[in-house]
């Protein structure tokens, strides 16, 4: 192995990259517009939710409660529609939930009596349902506490303290999560590109044939494109300090140990998949299906880890994109003690050298022995 | 020769032709695996993958008090599966590192006062720390431990004089009562793969043909650019129209997602998003030099179209600018299409605007990306 004809074969890389354009805006546009997508667009919860209201009482009371539910800002005041049943307008999707208040609603409670109120809710979109029944119950029982309407004192209060995010901002969940989905996937998909290219052009054939060995020739190619996804990488985790207001608060060192060898791994990755296909085409194509689809389903970036079960949670626990997604968030949000994270840079060396080497095995078997 | 008319003529050539390419695609192994395979593939992956379940979140308890009655409040936050009891006792310093460090998702503290003060009829607290870093699921836990403590507390009252809240919210939840999370997803998803395989699929049977030259030698037959255009689109449409049957059949019996609506008009409105996606694909490959450049600019695109369909994440969630946005994303009105179709049943009358909207992009698109292709030709 010879660091000069890697150097050498990092140089030819580079200026290859270089000088295809389309190649140069998928390495840093596309990255940059993959972010914007995804830390703006990925919400799970709504505010803002039109909640449609039939209220067939007419005493004061009642008014009170509407007012109430609408007051946390939450949910909104909607047209019920045309339609006079209460699930006509859900249908209709003027409303995401409709809530009916009865007839003597007022006279009830004046009496001490209880009062139903009727609240169907749209649960197409399960996490908005859950979200709309937590918020009218809590909204009822403040009506409740704040008119004197029964609901007994409580005894044992809970303190919930949010810890991190206390106001619930989703950007800080999810602006992590994405800088670590799309480090992964487009490095990846640039050395797929490069090594596919080889292939299809032919240019592997005089590859075989120069003294350059298996190892030296993707150890080359790596090294250029971890160069590349450094650059990359600094982009996109300057944009979201700049645009989603995120600050270091974890560990730095670390971190830049774990991306080095998460770029590593993206990239050894990519090379494999490129290298087993004999064209550009294929090379995509396999990269959209190996790796971009379970780096954003399988890395916990928009839903929780612990709901991925079995099998799938095998594919996911040897992923790098899982772990890399925690050491984002835990620069940036969480903040532990640097002990906690160092299994993460150990579980990557160990990834990236087993497909660098599975990589260059894949090639030598061309190779002309001696 | 036996007089064929002009139309006749037209007509076969234009059959030829598409079984010509019928044929070429369906020897390309590589075709096959996108039309038939991918979607199975995908639906089951991003099915079984994506959930916004809030439950089996890890709690750490320190019980300070060690009395029946503190013991009874932390097994009525164990007993739904939204706590799993994962880590007891400890100091609070150790248990708050824990959460920290993220391997606890909610802390409890009951403290040694309880029992005392429960007694003597004092309010008394119970802290809880939640780990907030995801937002969405600590919201929702939150919501959880206030009802769970709100029915702890009425069953101490119970023996007691004080009632019971006097307002009661009796919810329901319309068209998927059980809140399966696939139900939400499989519908969008199915959008999601079948703009991705018409796209792809599109651009490659064109871009080949560029690639290797053989467009120039289909131009020197007596066809003419229409016929050429017609032949690959419509043998595309009918094994896209297979596609949309394969995910039916996945979101059916995999995924037991229910379908309310007409089949009729599910399968109208998938035809106008198959000539939505070829087009968008016809576009990408006139448009490009090579392959390579196709592949690369349809990440461009289809990105985009697929982030702002809210087929993974609800659009009504995304803030007002991206609404704004999708509204020139085709997919966005397939989406909500196959959405209120199959979960809510909704006819015509109900989603005539979304359809409206997707057949005006067919109509659009097609347009756009055949004067292009011709363009290219002549």
């Amino acid at each position: 192995m010879q660091i000069g004809r890697i150097y050498a074969q990092a140089i030819k890389e580079i200026a290859q990259f270089r000088r295809d354009k389309l190649t140069v805006a998928l390495a840093f546009g596309l990255p940059v517009l993959a972010l914007l997508l995804y830390g703006y667009a990925t919400r799970l919860e709504s505010k803002d939710i039109p909640v449609a209201v039939r209220n067939f009482d007419n005493g004061a009371l009642s008014r009170e409660y509407i007012d109430t539910i609408f007051a946390n800002g939450q949910l909104t005041p909607a047209r019920w529609g045309s339609r006079s049943d209460s699930i006509g307008s859900l249908d209709l999707g003027l409303a995401k939930a409709t809530i009916v208040i009865p007839p003597e609603f007022s006279r009830h409670l004046k009496e001490g009596l209880t009062a139903p109120v009727a609240v169907i809710v749209d649960a197409t979109d399960v996490n908005n349902a859950r979200v709309i029944k937590n918020s009218v119950l809590a909204t009822t029982k403040f009506f409740c506490k704040t008119h004197h309407l029964g609901g007994s004192p409580n005894l044992i209060t809970a303190q919930v303290r949010l810890w991190f995010n206390p106001g619930r901002k989703e950007a800080q969940y999810v602006v992590p999560g994405a800088v670590a989905v799309i480090l992964w996937i487009f490095p990846c998909l640039l050395a797929a590109l490069a090594m596919a290219r080889e292939n299809e052009q032919g240019t592997m054939l005089q590859l075989y044939a120069s003294s350059l060995s298996s190892f030296e020739l993707i150890l080359g190619k790596a090294a250029a494109y971890v160069a590349v996804s450094m650059v990359m990488s600094v982009l996109l985790i300057g944009i979201s300090m700049l645009l989603f207001q995120l600050d270091v608060v974890g560990d730095l060192p670390i971190f830049i140990l774990s991306l080095v060898l998460y770029e590593t791994c993206a990239i050894a990755f990519g090379l494999m998949v490129g290298a087993k296909s004999a064209s550009q085409s294929v090379a995509v194509q396999a990269v959209a299906t190996a790796s971009f689809t379970t780096a954003l389903l399988l890395s916990g970036f928009i839903y929780p880890l612990r709901n991925i079960t079995f099998p799938l949670s095998l594919i996911s626990s040897i992923l790098p994109a899982r772990y890399f997604v925690e050491s984002c968030r835990d620069l940036f949000v969480r903040g532990s003690d640097a002990a906690s994270q160092v299994f993460i840079p150990v579980a990557l060396v160990l990834f990236a050298l087993l497909v660098l080497m599975r990589a260059s095995g894949m090639i030598r078997k061309m190779q002309l022995p001696g | 020769m036996s007089a064929l008319s002009q139309t006749q003529i037209f007509r076969l050539q234009i059959k030829t032709l598409a079984i010509k390419e019928l044929r070429q695609i369906m020897r390309d192994k590589q075709m096959v695996f996108l039309l038939f395979v991918m979607p199975i593939l995908q639906l089951c992956l991003y099915g079984f993958a994506l959930s916004p379940e809030v439950e089996h979140l890890r709690l750490g308890v320190i019980d300070l008090a060690h009395s029946p009655t503190s013991r009874e409040l932390v097994s009525a936050l164990v007993e739904n599966g939204v706590f799993d009891l994962k880590q007891s006792g400890g100091t609070s310093e150790s248990l708050a590192t824990l959460v920290r460090e993220g391997k606890l998702d909610a802390g409890v503290i009951v403290p040694p006062e309880l029992e005392r003060d429960i007694k003597s009829k004092k309010a008394v607290d119970v802290q809880i720390m939640i780990d907030g870093v995801d937002a969405n699921s600590a919201g929702i836990a939150s919501g959880y431990i206030n009802q769970i403590m709100g029915a702890f507390n009425r069953k101490l009252m119970a023996g007691t004089q004080t009632d019971s809240q006097l307002v009661l919210p009796q919810i329901s939840f319309a068209y998927n009562p059980g809140l399966i999370s696939s139900w939400f997803f499989v519908p969008g998803v199915l959008g999601l793969v079948l703009n991705l395989v018409s796209t792809l699929v599109s651009t490659s049977t064109v871009v080949r043909e560029k690639d290797s030259g053989t467009l120039e030698q289909l131009l020197m037959t007596p066809v003419n650019s229409f016929q050429i255009l017609a032949a690959k689109v419509m043998p595309l449409s009918v094994l896209l129209m297979m596609t949309v049957f394969v995910s039916l059949i996945v979101a059916k019996f995999i995924f037991h997602v229910p379908f309310r609506g007409s089949l009729l008009l599910f399968l109208a409105v998938s035809f106008l998003a198959i000539i939505v996606g070829i087009s968008i694909g016809i576009s990408l490959a006139a448009f490009a030099q090579n392959q390579r450049q196709a592949l690369l600019t349809s990440f461009f695109v289809n990105l985009p179209v697929i982030q702002l369909s809210g087929a993974i994440a609800p659009l009504e969630s995304m803030p007002k600018f991206c609404q704004w946005l999708s509204l020139i994303d085709p997919l966005r009105f397939y989406v909500s299409c196959t959405k209120a179709i199959m979960l809510k049943g909704a006819g015509l009358d109900v989603i005539w605007p979304d359809v409206l909207a997707l057949a005006f992009f067919a109509v659009v698109l097609l347009t756009l990306s055949s004067s292009r292709f011709r363009q290219q030709l002549n």
